[in-house]
C-alpha cells in the first residue's frame, strides 16, 4: 500500500447523494467497524426503512463532532491501493469561503450529479472552485442510475452537458461513471446492469490519480525566523517543495544572491542527510538570512513586485481601489494595493460585473496587485504553496489568492 | 511522511509561527499529557532551549505526583517556569469543598490566569488543546484572539487560511495559539509512545486503576484500567467500545443543559 | 381530511393577548380570529413548566403518562441529577401517531388512532420542548429547548444542513437580558427572523399534512421583562411591544400562506404552553423546608446530594416536593407506612404559607393521586404546588432566605395559557393542554374519526 494517502473532496449539489456515496465507500471498501453496521442496520429495522447508507455519514460526522470518532482529522477509507482522506466541503449555498479551505489540499475531485437533477447552479459553482484551486483530476460521478433504469441515453445526456460545464472552467473529467450509490453499483464493484459502460468503478478512478508530487519540484525553502544556537545563526523553516541538503548551493530570492547549505538539523536527530517537503528544519548557511528569504535551486515562475491573480474576497465589507492591505505569501509579507481590477464576479452566475473600482462580498476577482517590495512566487498548480496568498487588513484576512 | 511526523511537523510550524509573531509569549503547562506533549514539541522547534516562560496554573490541589513532575522535568529541561496562583482565594479558603465546582475553577484557575497574564504583560498563550476534546472546539482556530474577559467570539473569527494565521490582537487582547488543535486523544498517546515523552505515573494502571486526564485530585476520578504502560494505553483506546465515549458525549450535553436552565432561573 | 398548522407561542398568555388585540397591537390575530377563529383560555398541567406543558400538549397525555415533570430528575435510588431528554417521553407524539412512526410507545392516543390513517401522514415540526435528541420521523424535526447539539437535535440531515447553512439558532443567550439587556433584545430579533426564514421554508418545502412551530423568543422576553408588557414608560415597553409586532406579522403571514397551500380548507391553531404575570416575589421552598425543620443540607456536597440524614422532603424546580423515602433514597428517613401523613402533613403546613404582604402564598398544593393518572405514578413528585399570581415557587437549594428578588421579573401562571382555534373545532368547557392533540388528529385524519 502506498504509504501517502490521497485527499479528495466530493462536491456536487446537496440533495444528489453525498451521503449515501461516502457511505457506500465506506462499506464496500470494509472500511467500516461491524458494530457500527449493526447499530445502523438496527436504527433503520426500527423504522421499518431499507438500509440507508447515508446514515454512516451522518453518523460519522455526529461522532467527528462530538470528538468520538477517534481518527477525528481523518475520516478515511482505504483500498488495496492507499488510503484516501475525504475533506469534508459543505454543500450549502454560502460556501465559498468553506469550500476554499476545504479543498485548499484536495489532490482530486469527485463531482457528484443526480441523473434526475442535471447540472445545477450549485455544481457550477464548485467546478468554478475547483478550477481556482488547480483541481485538475476530477471523476464526475452520475448517480441516481437506478431512477432512470441505467438508461444509456440519459446517461450521454448528463455526460454531455456535464463536460460542457467543466470546459467553461477549463477543466476536463478524467472519468464520467453512472453510478447507484444506494444499490452500489459501480462503486467498487462493476454493475452487471449497466453492460454498456465499459470505464472504470469509483475506485478504480480514484486509484488511477496521482498525488501532487510536490516533493520531486525544485526546492523551496522561505526562511521562517532566525534563531541562535549555541552561538551560531540557525535559520528555521519548512521545506515547501523538493529537498534540503547539506552542501547544496541554493539562491536566495527575491534578491538573487547564492549560497550554500552547510548543516540541516532538528533537535536530538544528528546528522541529517536530506530534508523532505513538509519538514520544519533549522539550517546553517554560509550567507546571512532572515525571515521571508526564499531558498531555491530552480527559479521561481514570478520574481516581481506586481502580482496578477484570482482572489476570493471573504469578508462582508467591499474593497475600494487602492486601500492597503498585506500580501502574505509562505513568509513573505509586503505591503500591497489592488491597483486593476480586470473583472469580478459571482462565481454562482459568472455574471461579471461592469463597476471595477469595488470588489463586493463573495465575489471572485481577477486583479493586478502592486507591492512595495520584491516577492518570489510561482503559480499554483505548481508549488502550491508558493502559488497561493492571503490578502489581510488590520490584522484580519480578507481575502484569498491564487497565482495564475 | 507518515501520520505521526506530519502532525509533528504541522505543530512546530505553528509554534514558531507564534514566537516570530508575538515575543511576550508564554506556554500553559498543565502537566497533563496533552500540554506535556506541546512542551516536547516547543522544546523540538527551539533545540531544546524553549525561549519563553512556562506557566503552571496551581490551585494547590493538583496530586503530589503532579507537583513532583513538575519540578523534576522544569529543571531538566532548563524551563523558566512561573508558578501562577490566586492566592486571595487560596487564602480564603476557596476549594471544592466551598461553593460549587464552577466558582472554585473559576478563581482557582480562570481567575489565576488572568492574575498571571496582568502580571507579565502577556499577550500570546500556547495552549495544548484538542479539536476533539468538546463539540465547541470544532469551531476553534489556531490563532483565536480573546478579549480582556477571556471571552472568545467564536461567530465572528476569521478564516485562517493555508497556514496564514492572524498577526496582530487588539491592545486589550491576547491571543491564544493552538498548536496540537488537529491532534486526538489517539495521536497523542501514539506520539507519546513514539517519542517516549516522559508522561504523570497517575496515567497508567495501579490496582486496577488509572487516570484518563488528570487535574485537580478532588475532582478527578480514576477509571478501571489494566493499562500499566503507553503502549497498553494505546491498546486499549484502541478497543475501547462506543457506549464508554457516549457516556463522555451525554457529561458534555448536561453540562450545557444545566448552564441554560441556569440562565432561566432553573437550579 | 385537513392539514393542520399549529403555531406554538411560548408563554403568551391569554389575558395579554386579549389586552393587546383591544388595543390593536396585533393587527394580524384580529383579522384571523375574524375570519372564523376563537380565542380561549387554556389550562397548563402541573407543574406548569415548559417540558412538562410540551409533552403533555405533543402527546395528548398526563405527566404520570408521558413521565415529564420538569427538566431535572433524579436517578432512581440516588441524589444524582439527570436531565430528562425525548427519549424519557414515554407516550408518542401526534406526529409520530399521525406518520406511523410511534413504534413501541403506546397511549390511548394511539388506541384511539389506530387504523385512523390510511396513509402516514407527514409532519414539520420545529423547536418544540422537550424533542430533543431528534429521532427520524415522517417529515422534519428540529428540537427546541434544551438542544445542545443542532445536527443530533435534527431530522433529517438535509434540514440540519440547511439550518446550519443559514445560521438559524435554537435559543437565545438568557444570560444577555441581564448583562446587555439591548444586545439580548437584538439576539431576539435575530433569532426571530432566523425561525420566520426557515418556517417559511419548510413550510414551502411542503410533504406534510401536519405543520407545528413554536417560538420561544415571548418566553425569554417574558422572564426578564414582563413589568414591561402593560407600562409604557418601561425602559423597554417599545421593544417588548416590538417582539409582539414582529410575531404578529409572522403569524399573519404564515396563516396566510397556509390558507393558500390548502384552499381555506387547513385547520389552523395558535396555543402557549403556559401563561405569565408579574413577579412579587420569587419563594425559595427548600429554604422554608430548611426553616420549618422538613430538610437539612450537607454543604459539602453539591446539588441534591445535599440531602441529609433525616430530611423529610426536598423540592426540585419548581415546585415539586419529593418525600425523602427510606427505600426510594440513599438516605431516605420518612418510612414507606408514613408516607400518606406525612404528605397530608406537609400539604397543610405548605397551604399556611403566607408572603411578607401576609397574603397566601399558594392557591392549591396537590397530593400527586389529585392530579396524576397513569403508570408512572411511582415517578411522580409527592406533591406540587400551585402558587398564586405573583409568588414565582423555585426549587434553589442555595437561598436561605425564603423570599426574594433577583433579576427575574416574569413567571409562568398554569390557568392562563391561550389557544386560537376554529370556531367550529372549539368545545364547550375549560380547555386543557391534553386535550389539543386528539383534535389535531381528528383534523388530520378525516371527519369520519371525531366520534373516536
Amino acid at each position: 500500500m502506498d504509504e501517502r494517502s490521497l485527499h479528495i473532496v466530493i462536491v456536487g449539489h446537496v440533495d444528489h447523494g453525498k451521503s449515501t456515496l461516502v457511505g457506500r465507500l465506506f462499506h464496500d471498501t470494509g472500511s467500516l467497524p461491524a458494530e457500527k453496521m449493526n447499530e445502523i442496520r438496527r436504527a433503520c429495522e426500527e423504522l421499518g426503512k431499507p438500509f440507508e447508507f447515508a446514515y454512516i455519514m451522518d453518523n460519522f460526522e455526529e461522532e467527528r463532532k462530538k470528538g468520538i470518532t477517534i481518527d477525528i482529522a481523518h475520516t478515511f477509507f482505504a483500498t488495496p491501493k492507499r488510503r484516501y482522506v475525504i475533506i469534508d466541503a459543505p454543500g450549502h449555498k454560502e460556501f465559498l469561503k468553506n469550500m476554499v479551505s476545504g479543498t485548499s489540499q484536495a489532490e482530486a475531485a469527485l463531482l457528484l450529479v443526480d441523473i434526475s437533477q442535471g447540472i445545477q447552479e450549485q455544481t457550477l459553482r464548485h467546478c468554478f472552485v475547483l478550477s481556482l484551486l488547480g483541481v485538475r483530476q476530477i471523476a464526475v460521478i452520475v448517480n441516481k442510475m437506478d431512477l432512470v433504469g441505467y438508461s444509456k441515453e440519459r446517461f450521454d445526456a448528463v455526460s454531455r452537458d456535464a463536460i460542457a460545464a467543466l470546459a467553461r472552467f477549463n477543466l476536463a473529467p478524467a472519468y464520467i461513471i453512472p453510478i447507484s450509490a444506494s444499490a452500489g453499483e459501480n462503486v467498487a464493484a462493476k454493475s452487471p446492469i449497466s453492460s454498456w459502460y465499459e470505464g472504470p468503478t469509483v475506485l478504480e478512478a480514484l486509484d488511477s490519480f496521482e498525488p501532487l508530487k510536490v516533493e520531486e519540484k525544485g526546492l523551496r525553502f522561505p526562511v521562517q525566523d532566525v534563531y541562535e544556537v549555541s552561538g551560531k545563526s540557525v535559520p528555521v523553516g519548512r521545506v515547501e517543495a523538493g529537498r534540503l541538503k547539506p552542501g547544496q548551493e541554493v539562491v536566495v530570492y527575491p534578491g538573487k544572491t547564492k549560497t550554500r547549505i552547510t548543516c540541516v538539523m532538528k533537535f536530538m536527530e544528528e546528522g541529517m542527510t536530506e530534508a523532505g517537503t513538509g519538514e520544519c528544519v533549522g539550517i546553517t548557511a554560509e550567507a546571512a538570512l532572515k525571515r521571508g528569504d526564499i531558498l531555491a535551486d530552480t527559479e521561481p515562475a514570478f520574481i516581481t513586485s506586481s502580482v496578477r491573480a484570482n482572489i476570493f474576497w471573504m469578508v462582508d465589507q467591499d474593497y475600494r481601489l487602492g486601500l492597503p492591505m498585506v500580501f502574505k505569501c509562505a513568509t513573505q509579507e509586503a505591503i500591497g494595493r489592488i491597483d486593476k481590477i480586470y473583472k469580478r464576479f459571482d462565481p454562482a452566475t459568472e455574471k461579471t460585473e461592469d463597476d471595477l473600482t469595488v470588489i463586493k462580498p463573495a465575489e471572485v476577482a481577477e486583479v493586478e496587485i502592486t507591492l512595495d517590495g520584491m516577492v518570489a512566487i510561482d503559480s499554483f498548480s505548481e508549488i502550491p504553496e508558493l502559488g497561493r496568498f492571503v490578502l489581510e487588513h488590520a490584522g484580519t484576512p480578507v481575502a484569498g489568492g491564487i497565482i495564475i | 511522511m507518515d501520520h505521526l511526523t506530519a502532525l509533528e511537523n504541522k505543530s512546530i510550524f505553528i509554534i514558531r509561527e507564534a514566537y516570530y509573531r508575538f515575543k511576550d509569549i508564554a506556554m500553559l503547562w498543565s502537566v497533563g499529557k496533552d500540554s506535556t506533549t506541546l512542551l516536547w514539541l516547543c522544546r523540538k522547534a527551539f533545540f531544546g532551549k524553549i525561549p519563553f516562560p512556562v506557566i503552571h496554573i496551581d490551585t494547590t490541589y493538583k496530586f503530589p505526583e503532579m507537583y513532583k513532575f513538575r519540578d523534576e522535568y522544569a529543571k531538566k529541561w532548563g524551563l523558566d517556569l512561573i508558578v501562577g496562583r490566586n492566592d486571595g482565594q487560596v487564602e480564603a479558603g476557596m476549594g471544592p469543598g466551598k461553593g460549587t465546582k464552577l466558582d472554585c475553577c473559576n478563581e482557582l484557575k480562570t481567575n489565576a490566569l488572568k492574575q498571571t497574564i496582568a502580571k507579565h504583560g502577556f499577550k500570546a498563550l500556547l495552549l495544548g488543546i484538542r479539536r476533539d476534546e468538546h463539540g465547541i472546539r470544532a469551531k476553534e482556530r489556531i490563532f483565536s484572539p480573546r478579549d480582556e474577559q477571556f471571552k472568545w467570539n467564536y461567530e465572528d473569527q476569521p478564516a485562517e487560511l493555508w497556514d496564514q494565521y492572524r498577526s496582530t490582537v487588539a491592545d486589550d487582547n491576547h491571543c491564544r495559539v493552538h498548536p496540537i488543535l488537529h491532534m486526538t486523544e489517539m495521536d497523542i498517546w501514539k506520539y507519546v509512545q513514539r517519542e517516549n515523552i516522559p508522561i504523570s505515573e497517575l496515567y497508567l494502571s495501579k490496582e486496577g486503576k488509572r487516570f484518563r486526564s488528570i487535574g485537580c485530585a478532588p475532582c478527578c476520578n480514576p477509571i478501571d484500567s489494566a493499562a500499566s504502560s503507553v503502549d497498553e494505553i494505546v491498546t486499549e483506546l484502541e478497543t475501547t467500545t462506543t457506549s464508554e465515549r457516549a457516556g463522555r458525549a451525554q457529561d458534555k450535553e448536561d453540562a450545557y443543559t444545566m448552564q441554560k436552565l441556569r440562565s432561566l432561573g432553573y437550579m | 381530511m385537513s392539514k393542520v398548522m399549529v403555531l406554538g407561542i411560548d408563554g403568551a398568555p391569554f389575558t395579554l393577548l386579549e389586552t393587546y388585540l383591544q388595543k390593536g397591537v396585533l393587527p394580524n390575530l384580529a383579522r384571523i380570529l375574524k375570519a372564523g377563529h376563537g380565542l380561549s383560555q387554556m389550562d397548563a398541567p402541573v407543574p406548569d413548566v415548559s417540558s412538562t406543558s410540551w409533552a403533555s400538549f405533543f402527546t395528548g397525555t398526563n405527566p404520570a403518562e408521558h413521565g415529564i415533570f420538569g427538566f431535572m430528575e433524579l436517578k432512581p435510588g440516588t441524589y444524582s441529577m439527570r436531565f430528562p431528554s425525548y427519549e424519557d417521553v414515554r407516550t408518542p407524539a401526534v406526529w409520530e401517531i399521525a406518520g406511523g412512526t410511534s413504534g413501541m410507545r403506546d397511549s390511548g392516543l394511539k388506541a384511539a388512532f389506530a387504523g385512523a390513517f390510511a396513509s402516514p401522514a407527514g409532519s414539520v415540526v420545529l423547536n418544540i420542548p422537550q424533542t430533543y435528541p431528534a429521532r427520524p420521523m415522517n417529515g422534519v424535526l428540529t428540537a427546541g429547548f434544551v438542544c445542545p447539539d443542532l445536527k443530533k437535535g435534527t431530522y433529517p440531515a438535509a434540514a440540519y444542513d440547511y439550518l446550519s447553512s443559514m445560521g438559524y439558532m435554537s435559543d437565545v443567550d438568557s444570560n444577555k437580558a441581564v448583562e446587555d439587556s439591548a444586545a439580548f433584545f437584538k439576539e431576539v430579533a435575530l433569532s426571530l427572523e432566523k425561525r420566520a426564514k426557515a418556517y417559511e421554508h419548510f413550510l414551502e418545502k411542503g410533504g406534510w399534512e401536519l405543520f407545528i412551530g413554536v417560538v420561544t423568543e415571548t418566553d425569554r422576553v417574558h422572564h426578564f421583562f414582563y413589568d414591561a408588557a402593560f407600562d409604557a414608560s418601561h425602559a423597554f415597553n417599545g421593544e417588548f411591544l416590538a417582539v409582539y409586532d414582529r410575531l404578529d406579522r409572522l403569524v399573519g403571514s404564515l396563516y396566510d400562506r397556509f390558507m393558500d397551500l390548502t384552499g381555506g380548507q387547513g385547520k389552523f391553531m395558535t396555543m402557549s404552553d403556559h401563561g405569565f404575570t408579574a413577579i412579587k416575589t420569587e419563594v425559595y421552598l427548600n429554604a422554608w423546608l430548611r426553616e420549618n425543620g422538613w430538610l437539612t443540607l450537607d454543604s459539602g456536597k453539591e446539588y441534591y446530594e445535599q440531602v441529609a440524614l433525616g430530611s423529610r422532603a426536598f423540592c426540585m424546580d419548581p415546585s415539586r416536593i419529593y418525600l425523602n423515602v427510606r427505600g426510594k433514597y440513599p438516605r431516605g428517613s420518612v418510612d414507606p407506612s408514613q408516607r400518606a401523613s406525612v404528605a397530608s402533613e406537609l400539604k397543610d403546613a405548605l397551604k399556611a404559607i403566607s408572603g411578607p404582604d401576609g397574603s397566601k402564598v399558594m392557591k392549591e398544593v396537590y397530593l400527586k393521586e389529585d392530579i396524576y393518572r397513569g403508570r408512572l405514578m411511582d415517578e411522580a413528585p409527592d406533591l406540587v404546588c400551585v402558587a398564586n399570581d405573583g409568588y414565582d415557587l423555585k426549587g434553589n437549594l442555595k437561598k436561605s432566605e425564603v423570599f426574594g428578588r433577583s433579576a427575574f421579573r416574569g413567571m409562568h401562571t398554569r390557568h392562563d395559557a391561550h389557544c386560537i382555534m376554529p370556531l367550529g373545532m372549539m368545545t364547550s368547557g375549560r380547555l386543557h393542554i391534553e386535550k389539543l392533540a386528539p383534535l389535531i388528529l381528528e383534523s388530520l385524519a378525516g371527519a369520519d374519526t371525531a366520534t373516536r
